[in-house]
C-alpha cells in the first residue's frame, strides 16, 4: 500500500508544479462559465415547457462543474499512458513487482487531485462572491452538504476508473485515435459536463440511467442543489459505490487480458 | 576579409530556476525566480571558404547556439557577423539559400512518405531550376546511394538510411556552406564511413565550406583540419588539430614483449608495469623520444617485439576539458 | 500557392498511408460532432427560443461557426498546432527556408480527417436553410457567403495570434481555448443573447459579432440595413494586426530562443 500512497504524493507534487496551465485553466472556466450560465439565463427569460430545473439551480450546478472540471471531466488524457501503450515501453512497467492497474489508478488520481486543487479555490471563492442571479448558491441543507461530499468522493474514485480504463482499452486496438476517442467523448456528454442530465431527452435519461458516467458528477451537484432529496439519494449512491467496484474489478480484468495479447505480440 | 567572419559574438538566456518539495512548488506557483545564463560569451573566429572545422566542446559549452546564431535562427546580443558578405539574421531570406544545415537529431523529411516527395517540395521552396535540379538530385543519388530507398516512407528506412537522405535533403540547392550538427550521432560503423567519405568528397570537388559539430573525436579526425574548441561560452582553442595533438597528447604506451627482466628508471618513464611477456611502460614523450627510449632500452635488454600505442584521442579531449575545467 | 497545395497533397498522401485509422477516426469525427448539434436540439425541446431566436436559427448560427473553425483545422492546421512546431524546435527549420514564414507554417501540418467537421456543418446547414423560409435574393446570397468567409479568417486570426503566444512561451498556452473553443461555443449562439460587456468584447477586441450577429440579423430579415450584411468584410481588417503581432512575436524568438 505504501508503493501506491508514495506513487500518488510524487504525481500529486509534479501535478502541482503546472501552474501556468492552471491559471490557464481558472480563466477557461471562468469564460465558459459564464458563457454557459448567459445562455441559460437567455433561455430561461424566453420561457419553456417541462424546465427541469430552476435557474439558480442550474446556475450553482453549472458552476460547480466549472470548479471541478478538472476532477470530473473524462477528456484529459494521461498522454504518458497512451504513449506508453502506442510505443510499447508498456513493457517497463511490466517489470515493476507491484500490481500495474493500481499504479496507473493512483497516478491518474493524483494528477487529477492536483489539478483540481489549483483550480477549485480562486472559482469557488469569486463565484460565490458574485451577485444574483450569476453567483454559485450555497448547498440545500447541511446534510445534503455531507452526502454531496460523500458522493463527490465516490464520483472521483469513478471517474478514476473510468479515465484508466481508456488506455486499458487502447491496449487492445493500439491506437486511441477512432474508437476510443469516440467513447471517451460520448462518456463526457452523457456524464452531464456539457449539458445537466435533466435537460437530457426522455429516452437519452433512460440510456443513461443504467450507465456508470452520470454517477461522476450530475449525482453530486444534484444532490448539493437539492434536485434530487436526500432521501432519495440512497439508492443513487449505492449504484454509484457498484459502478465504482465494477470498474475497477473490469480494469483489472480487461488489463490482465490485454496484457497478456501485448507480451504475445512481442510488443 | 574571409569568407566568414564572426566577431566578438555574444548570447544570454533567462532559464527559470526550478526547487523540488511540496512547499516550493506552491511557493513557484505563484512567483518564480530566474537564471542567467551566458551560452556565447565574446566569441570571434574567421573561416576560409572551402575549410572544414571541427567545432567541439562539452554538452551546453554554447555549440548548438553558435550554429543558430550562424544560421540565422538565433541573433546575438552583441557582436557581428558576416558571412559570404551577409548578417545572416538580417538578410534572412536571401542568406539561407546559401547554407544547408543537417541537425543529426532531429528530421526535416517527411515521416510518412518517401524521401523523394519532400525533395520534390524543397525544389519548389528553393526555387531551383529543374535541370539543376536534376542534374544535383542525380548526383546526390550516386554519390550517396540513395537509388533504392528514395521511394520508400521515411519511417520505414534505417537510422543511417535516414541520415544520407537528410543529407541529400540539405545539399539540393548547393549551399556554399553546410552546417552539420552531429551528422553521425548514433550510425553504426559502416554508415558513418560513408558519411565522412561523402562529406570529404563534397568539399574537395564543390569547395563547400564545412562546419561540424560532433562528440565523436574520429568524426573530427577524419576530416576537419581544423578545430575550434568551446567551453562554457568561450572560445578555449582554434587551431590545426595536430598542434593539439603535439600539446596534448604526450602520454604514449608501449608494450614490449621480452624474457629479461628490466630495471630502468630515467625522467619522461611514467609507469612501468610487468605482465607475463615483458613490461608495459607509459611514457611521456615531451621528456623522453620513443626513439630515446628504444635505444635505452635495447642496450639493456633483448627485445622479441613491440607495441606503441598513442593516446586515444578521445581520453585526450577529456584531458582538455579537465584542463580548461569545463 | 504552388508549396501550399502540394504541402497538403503530401499532408495527405501521409494520413492516407495509415487507412484503417483515418476512416475510423473521420466516422468518429462525424459522431462526436453531431452531439454538439444535439446538445442544441436538446435545450430547444425545453425551451421555446432563444431571445426571439428559433431552433434552426441558431442552428445556422453554429454551423457557420462551426465551418470556420474546422475549415481552419484542416487548411491551417500548423497555425493550429504551432506549439508542436516550437517544441520540437522545427520551427528553427523553417527559418533555414528562403520563404516566407507564415506561409511554411501554413504547409507544416494538415489535418484531412477534420474534414469530417467541414462536411456535416455544411449539411447542418443546409437543413437549417431549408426550414427557415429565407426570402432569398442575391444580397442575401452576398451576405451567407461572407459569413462564411469572415468565421474562416477570424479563426485564423485567432489561431495566428495564440500562435504567436508560442514565441513568448509555451506553457499555459491552455488560455488561448477561450477564444478559440471558448469562442466557438459563445459564437454558435447569436451574440446577441449575451450581456453587454460581452457583446462589447466580441465586436471590437475579437469580431465574432460582424460574423454572425449583425449579418445574420440582415440575412434572416430581422434587420434591413445593408450594412450589417456587409460588415463581415470588417473582419478582413482584422486580420492586419494579427499578422503584425505573429511578426513581432517572431523576432522576439529570434533574439530571446525557444
Amino acid at each position: 500500500m505504501k508503493a501506491y500512497y508514495t506513487y500518488f504524493k510524487l504525481k500529486f507534487i509534479t501535478g502541482l508544479q503546472y501552474r501556468s496551465a492552471a491559471w490557464a485553466g481558472i480563466s477557461t472556466q471562468f469564460f465558459f462559465g459564464f458563457v454557459y450560465i448567459m445562455v441559460y439565463i437567455a433561455f430561461y427569460e424566453s420561457g419553456g415547457k417541462n424546465i427541469p430545473m430552476t435557474l439558480s439551480e442550474t446556475i450553482t450546478y453549472l458552476w460547480l462543474n466549472q470548479a471541478l472540471l478538472a476532477l470530473v471531466n473524462q477528456f484529459t488524457r494521461d498522454e504518458e499512458l497512451f504513449k506508453m501503450v502506442r510505443e510499447g515501453t508498456i513493457s517497463y512497467e511490466l517489470a515493476r513487482p507491484k500490481n500495474l492497474y493500481f499504479m496507473w489508478f493512483f497516478k491518474v488520481l493524483g494528477q487529477k487531485l492536483a489539478a483540481v486543487t489549483l483550480r477549485f479555490f480562486p472559482l469557488i471563492i469569486v463565484t460565490s462572491l458574485l451577485p444574483e442571479p450569476y453567483g454559485l448558491g450555497l448547498p440545500v441543507s447541511f446534510i445534503g452538504f455531507i452526502v454531496f461530499l460523500l458522493s463527490l468522493t465516490i464520483g472521483s474514485l469513478l471517474v478514476t476508473a473510468l479515465t484508466v480504463l481508456y488506455p486499458i482499452v487502447t491496449l487492445a486496438t493500439m491506437s486511441e485515435k477512432g474508437i476510443v476517442n469516440l467513447m471517451i467523448t460520448i462518456a463526457d456528454i452523457l456524464s452531464g459536463i456539457v449539458v445537466p442530465i435533466p435537460f437530457f431527452p426522455l429516452f437519452l435519461q433512460k440510456i443513461s440511467s443504467v450507465l456508470p458516467f452520470q454517477y461522476i458528477s450530475d449525482l453530486p451537484f444534484r444532490i448539493y442543489v437539492g434536485n434530487i432529496q436526500i432521501n432519495s439519494c440512497i439508492l443513487p449512491i449505492i449504484i454509484q459505490f457498484i459502478w465504482l467496484i465494477l470498474l475497477i474489478v473490469i480494469g483489472n480484468l480487461l488489463m490482465k487480458k490485454n496484457l497478456k495479447r501485448v507480451v504475445v505480440q512481442g510488443g | 576579409m574571409s569568407f566568414i567572419e564572426v566577431k566578438q559574438i555574444s548570447k544570454t538566456f533567462r532559464v527559470a530556476k526550478k526547487k523540488s518539495g511540496l512547499k516550493e512548488a506552491f511557493k513557484s506557483f505563484l512567483k518564480r525566480e530566474y537564471l542567467d545564463i551566458k551560452a556565447v560569451d565574446d566569441i570571434s573566429f574567421s573561416i576560409e571558404k572551402g575549410e572544414i572545422v571541427g567545432y567541439i566542446g562539452p554538452n551546453g559549452a554554447g555549440k548548438s547556439t553558435t550554429i543558430k546564431i550562424l544560421s540565422g535562427i538565433l541573433n546575438p546580443d552583441s557582436g557581428e557577423c558576416k558571412i559570404a558578405g551577409m548578417t545572416p539574421w538580417k538578410e534572412r531570406v536571401k542568406y539561407v539559400k546559401k547554407i544547408g544545415v543537417v541537425f543529426g537529431q532531429k528530421s526535416q523529411l517527411w515521416w510518412d512518405i518517401p524521401a523523394e516527395d519532400t525533395f520534390d517540395l524543397l525544389r519548389d521552396i528553393y526555387e531551383i531550376p529543374e535541370e539543376e535540379y536534376l542534374s544535383t538530385k542525380n548526383d546526390l543519388i550516386e554519390k550517396l546511394n540513395l537509388k533504392d530507398i528514395i521511394n520508400i516512407p521515411v519511417r520505414q528506412l534505417s537510422l543511417g538510411q535516414r541520415m544520407r537522405c537528410e543529407i541529400a535533403a540539405s545539399l539540393l540547392h548547393s549551399p556554399e556552406i553546410l552546417f552539420l550538427d552531429e551528422p553521425t550521432i548514433g550510425l553504426d560503423a559502416v554508415s558513418k564511413q560513408l558519411v565522412r567519405d561523402f562529406i570529404k568528397k563534397l568539399n574537395k570537388e564543390k569547395q563547400t565550406t564545412i562546419i561540424l559539430t560532433t562528440h565523436d573525436m574520429s568524426d573530427i579526425t577524419t576530416l576537419a583540419k581544423r578545430i575550434i574548441l568551446i567551453g562554457k561560452g568561450k572560445v578555449l582553442y582554434d587551431g590545426s588539430l595536430k598542434k593539439l595533438k603535439n600539446m596534448y597528447e604526450t602520454e604514449t604506451y608501449i608494450s614490449i614483449k621480452t624474457k629479461d627482466s628490466l630495471n630502468i628508471k630515467k625522467k619522461g618513464i611514467i609507469s612501468k608495469k610487468k605482465n607475463k611477456e615483458g613490461y608495459d611502460l607509459v611514457i611521456n614523450t615531451k621528456l623522453i623520444s620513443i626513439s630515446e627510449l628504444l635505444t635505452v632500452l635495447s642496450h639493456r635488454i633483448s627485445i622479441e617485439d613491440i607495441e606503441i600505442l598513442e593516446e586515444p584521442i578521445d581520453k585526450m579531449i577529456v584531458r582538455l576539458y579537465e584542463d580548461y575545467q569545463i | 500557392m504552388k508549396i501550399y497545395f502540394k504541402s497538403l497533397a503530401m499532408h495527405l498522401k501521409g494520413e492516407l498511408e495509415y487507412r484503417v485509422n483515418f476512416i475510423l477516426s473521420f466516422l468518429s469525427q462525424i459522431l462526436v460532432f453531431f452531439t454538439y448539434y444535439f446538445i442544441i436540439i436538446a435545450l430547444f425541446a425545453k425551451f421555446d427560443n432563444i431571445k426571439g431566436f428559433t431552433m434552426y436559427e441558431v442552428l445556422l448560427c453554429f454551423s457557420i461557426i462551426q465551418f470556420g473553425f474546422s475549415m481552419n483545422e484542416v487548411f491551417a492546421r500548423g497555425v493550429d498546432r504551432f506549439d508542436r512546431l516550437i517544441i520540437r524546435g522545427d520551427f528553427d527549420r523553417l527559418l533555414l527556408r528562403p520563404r516566407n514564414i507564415i506561409l511554411q507554417v501554413l504547409c507544416s501540418d494538415g489535418d484531412f480527417v477534420k474534414s469530417a467537421r467541414v462536411i456535416q456543418a455544411i449539411i447542418v446547414m443546409i437543413v437549417a436553410l431549408l426550414h427557415l423560409h429565407i426570402e432569398w435574393n442575391i444580397m442575401r446570397v452576398i451576405t451567407l457567403l461572407l459569413m462564411l468567409l469572415s468565421a474562416c479568417i477570424i479563426f485564423f486570426g485567432i489561431f495566428l495570434l495564440a500562435a504567436s503566444y508560442c514565441f513568448y512561451t509555451v506553457q499555459g498556452l491552455e488560455v488561448r481555448n477561450v477564444f478559440t473553443d471558448g469562442g466557438k461555443h459563445m459564437a454558435q449562439y447569436p451574440i446577441g443573447v449575451f450581456s453587454k460587456g460581452f457583446v462589447l468584447f466580441f465586436t471590437f477586441i475579437i469580431p465574432y459579432a460582424f460574423v454572425n450577429y449583425y449579418p445574420l440579423l440582415y440575412f434572416l430579415g430581422k434587420k434591413d440595413t445593408i450594412i450589417y450584411g456587409l460588415s463581415p468584410l470588417l473582419v478582413i481588417i482584422y486580420l492586419l494586426p494579427c499578422i503584425i503581432v505573429f511578426h513581432l512575436g517572431m523576432k522576439r524568438y529570434s533574439s530571446v530562443g525557444s
